[in-house]
């Protein structure tokens, strides 16, 4: 995820305190206490002005996280979050996704991440995060379609893992051609669906071309099958 | 006479005195021993039937019917032993004649021994199931005569030999290979086909091998095919004088096997005269020789007609990808026409009006014909062509004639659509220069578009008549308006075309000179009067204009000239000599037309009313030109303006492609929508097939283009993929 900001922010000291109004039952408190912590967690990163985390904060986030912040692992945070801005968390998409991941610590964030990974890569989650990946690249209102380069590293990002192959010649090929400047959803979703289908790569015997795969593909095939002859 | 009192009255039989003589039954048998053997030995004529017939009769009834039936056959077998040796004995060519001798007397002995004991025949035969006495004569001829081994392998033999003289030429006695074939027959149908017919057909396609291989050696395929076809008549012939009707379909297998089947492809081959050549010399007997005995055999007709179909094929391709044929498209059209008619002809006289033959005729037409992208658009030059002057002094059933011709080419034309486009331009060009033969023709070539196409095809068309005629009935009005003010100025004459209707032209626009900017005003106003809400625009570079000039020596002449063309001759009028730049500024003519347009004037031998210096061959921004005083003419009128459709350049030609592709699209879209409005849900190949069959009849669509529309489609959110099948599409309401 390719946040806006470059340079690197230092983490403001937790000083921010949470309001909490007295005559509270004990479990409300404990909640509010947990929620404050989560809350405080929030500031620590929030843009005060904005009140909510830009690109800055995160990359503050990602590096207290030890984590690079073009990491799919942020991405997956996003997604585990709905965050629906990229670059940005607001403070109920940061309160709802650390309640999911059942988390109020910056510690308990880090050691929940590997755990995050193994849930995105469950087969009933891994389409809706593929989706959301692109969705969350739309950035201007009323935009439908991805520019190439961008798509290239999302495919890095978000298949690099498990279909590298398929991965490298596709991002090879979608550089090279200048049929598709962007790249839309309904693209997008086959690109994953190509690598699912078991299409026997490299050679790519059982692609049938006549099936209702987008041009794009049937491109890429022939090309594939130009380079190896 | 016994009678008993009180009893019923009762008859009984009279009852003869009844001899029982023991040797009773052999008395009688001896009777009608000697009797057989008196009618064998041709001596019935002493013979007494009532009596004979009264002893067998006695005998029968008195239950000695075994003795006589047993006698009957002793008697007669050895009877017909001695005849068979008498028939062994004949020598040679008597051996038949005698064989058949001794049959029909044979039959007649038979008849009357039948008679004599025909109560026998009636009563003890059916009762003991005993043959019958008849049968019993055949079967004992057969076994005994026909069946000893002397007789039956002469006999084969001789009937054989028979055959093979008469196929070599010499005359045999037929009619007694008639009788003698009809004697087997007589004895059953398996005798005549174990003891003939099977060794005839073995040795009659014995015969036919060889002579086939023979005359396939010696002879060219027309000829083979007349001395085949003269074998196989020989045997229908034979068949019906002196052999079983039944063995006809039988030898003329043979024959047609033989000659025919072992050596289709040779002979359809056959260098310079097989099937090609016989196409190409149209030889109509061969050929229907050819069809009639091909048709014969399995698969004969099969190979005629895919060595037909290839020739064809392979013509027609060399023809549309000839670049000399090419240059000349109506020449190029004719060649198509008279290919058509030429095996239209063979097809025919020859090939009896055969359907497949027309199909396969039809189909290779259809693939040669599109293998070149620019038929469509040549067909449409030869029309126009026709219409233009190919038509003028030709009768109405003939201009019937030409036109449906040529709509049986466009039948095969794939690309329906880039005809219309043609078509299109190309009459807008002979509507606005008045130059059609004949407006019926027109008129009726529509008619027939709209029959093959469908109202849509030909709608904007007939706009175009219709603007034609509307827009002299608007002249008409505006004559009548303005007649007297108008008088002195030049003679307007104005064509109100409806947008959409004809074809789109790009937008230009020059300046008139003052003269006739006066007059389009006037007529614009007038027209703008009574039809409110409209927009007119002058297309300069459709028009054309008529000028009186008058040369250095006072030649004058009528000069026929475009738009442009008049705009540029005008300016002379002011000025002997002037520049491109003195030229292109105040007409504000495009530039290339502009060029185009000074070239036709000055370039060009004939017609050079202008003189260009210097005198190179391509216009310059730097020439300058004058007025060619010098300029003469055999003619009076001069026509310079812009000539009659031509084959486009390949730039146009690319350039109209293009725009047909785009035209495409929407069209493809439509279908697909219509068809996904139906059917809700529908995989991909479905879709593909659905679409091609709704626009075949305007154009064949890639299936690429047709996924590529899809996928836009799916963009705009009109179709979505289904989530579980991901080859399902799905229509959004």
């Amino acid at each position: 995820m390719p946040p806006r900001a470059s340079k690197r922010k230092s983490a403001p000291p937790n000083s921010s305190s949470v309001t909490s109004s007295d005559g509270r039952s004990v479990s409300n408190k404990a909640k509010t206490k947990g929620m404050d912590k989560i809350d405080r967690l929030f500031n620590t990163y929030a843009n005060s002005s904005l009140g909510v985390i830009d690109p800055e904060g995160i990359e503050a986030l990602c590096s207290d996280l030890g984590v690079d912040y073009t990491d799919v692992r942020i991405l997956m945070l996003a997604w585990k979050l709905k965050a629906e801005k990229q670059g940005y968390f607001t403070q109920d998409e940061w309160q709802t996704g650390l309640k999911a991941l059942g988390v109020d610590s910056l510690t308990k964030l880090k050691k929940a991440l590997p755990e995050l990974e193994k849930e995105v890569e469950e087969p009933s989650n891994y389409e809706d995060f593929y989706i959301y990946a692109f969705q969350y690249c739309l950035t201007e209102e009323k935009q439908k379609s991805v520019d190439i380069e961008s798509i290239c590293e999302l495919l890095n990002l978000v298949l690099g893992v498990q279909f590298r192959p398929q991965v490298d010649s596709l991002v090879e090929y979608l550089k090279v051609q200048n049929d598709y400047k962007v790249i839309n959803a309904d693209q997008w979703i086959n690109f994953l669906r190509f690598c699912k289908e078991q299409i026997s790569f490299p050679d790519l015997e059982n692609y049938d071309a006549t099936q209702a795969w987008p041009l794009i593909l049937d491109n890429f095939v022939e090309w594939m099958r130009e380079k190896q002859s | 006479m016994s009678a008993q009192k009180k009893k019923a009255f009762q008859i009984e039989a009279f009852k003869h005195r009844v001899v029982v003589d023991p040797k009773y039954a052999e008395k009688t048998w001896k009777i009608l021993e000697h009797a057989i053997h008196e009618i064998y030995n041709h001596n019935a004529s002493g013979l007494s039937f009532e009596e004979l017939y009264r002893n067998a009769y006695n005998m029968v009834l008195h239950k000695f019917g075994e003795k006589l039936y047993s006698g009957l056959v002793t008697t007669m077998t050895s009877h017909l032993k001695a005849i068979s040796s008498s028939i062994e004995a004949a020598q040679g060519g008597l051996f038949l004649d005698e064989l058949n001798r001794k049959w029909a007397e044979h039959n007649k002995a038979m008849q009357m021994i039948r008679d004599i004991l025909m109560y026998m025949d009636r009563t003890f035969i059916p009762n003991t199931h005993k043959t019958p006495v008849h049968e019993l004569g055949l079967n004992l001829w057969r076994d005994v005569v026909i069946h000893s081994s002397a007789v039956q392998t002469r006999l084969q033999a001789i009937l054989l030999e028979n055959v093979r003289r008469e196929r070599s030429g010499e005359v045999i006695d037929r009619g007694l290979m008639r009788s003698i074939s009809k004697m087997l027959m007589d004895l059953g149908p398996s005798v005549y086909q174990d003891d003939f017919e099977k060794h005839f057909l073995e040795v009659s396609a014995d015969f036919y091998r060889l002579e086939s291989q023979d005359f396939i050696e010696s002879c060219d395929c027309g000829e083979y095919l007349k001395k085949a076809e003269r074998r196989l008549n020989e045997e229908i012939e034979r068949v019906s004088h002196y052999l079983d009707a039944k063995s006809e379909v039988k030898i003329t297998n043979v024959v047609e096997k033989e000659m025919i089947e072992n050596h289709m492809h040779r002979l359809v081959q056959m260098e310079n005269s097989g099937l090609v050549n016989m196409i190409v010399d149209e030889k109509y007997e061969d050929l229907g020789r050819m069809y009639c005995l091909f048709r014969r055999v399995p698969n004969g007709l099969v190979l005629v007609r895919d060595v037909m179909t290839s020739y064809i094929r392979d013509t027609g391709k060399q023809l549309v990808t000839d670049p000399e044929r090419l240059k000349d498209p109506v020449d190029f059209v004719q060649h198509l026409l008279d290919l058509k008619d030429k095996y239209d002809k063979i097809i025919t006289s020859a090939f009896s009006n055969d359907k497949t033959f027309q199909n396969a005729l039809n189909s290779s037409f259809e693939y040669f014909m599109n293998l070149n992208s620019r038929s469509p658009e040549f067909i449409s030059l030869f029309v126009d062509d026709k219409l233009r002057k190919g038509l003028r002094g030709v009768t109405e059933e003939d201009v019937e004639l030409v036109l449906d011709k040529v709509m049986m080419l466009f039948r095969y034309l794939q690309e329906k659509d880039v005809f219309e486009k043609y078509y299109k331009q190309h009459l807008a060009k002979r509507l606005l220069s008045g130059k059609t033969v004949s407006e019926d023709a027109e008129r009726s070539l529509i008619v027939k578009l709209k029959t093959e196409c469908g109202y849509q095809f030909t709608s904007k068309l007939e706009g175009m008549f219709t603007d034609m005629k509307t827009s002299q009935d608007t002249m008409q009005g505006f004559s009548a308006r303005h007649g007297a003010d108008i008088a002195d100025g030049p003679m307007l004459s104005v064509q109100v075309l409806t947008t959409g209707s004809w074809p789109t032209q790009p937008i230009t626009t020059c300046n008139l000179p003052a003269e006739i900017r006066g007059m389009c005003e006037k007529f614009r106003n007038y027209y703008l009067g009574t039809h409110t809400g409209r927009r007119l625009s002058w297309q300069t570079n459709m028009g054309t204009a008529d000028l009186k000039a008058t040369f250095g020596k006072g030649q004058k002449h009528e000069l026929n000239v475009s738009t442009y063309q008049m705009c540029v001759l005008m300016l002379f009028n002011n000025a002997d000599r002037l520049s491109y730049k003195e030229i292109e500024q105040p007409t504000e003519i495009p530039a290339s037309d502009l060029k185009r347009c000074l070239q036709s004037l000055a370039c060009v031998k004939g017609k050079n009313v202008l003189r260009k210096e210097p005198m190179s061959k391509d216009i310059a921004d730097t020439d300058t030109f004058l007025f060619n005083d010098k300029f003469t003419s055999k003619f009076f009128k001069v026509k310079i303006g812009t000539v009659a459709a031509q084959r486009e350049s390949e730039p146009e030609n690319q350039e109209t492609r293009q725009r047909v592709e785009e035209d495409r699209k929407p069209q493809i879209e439509a279908a697909i929508v219509r068809i996904m409005k139906a059917r809700r849900v529908l995989d991909h190949n479905n879709i593909v097939a659905e679409v091609t069959k709704q626009l075949q009849s305007r154009f064949l669509p890639n299936p690429v283009v047709i996924k590529k529309r899809i996928e836009s489609l799916i963009e705009r959110e009109f179709l979505e993929r289904d989530k579980g099948d991901r080859k399902l599409y799905r229509y959004l309401a």
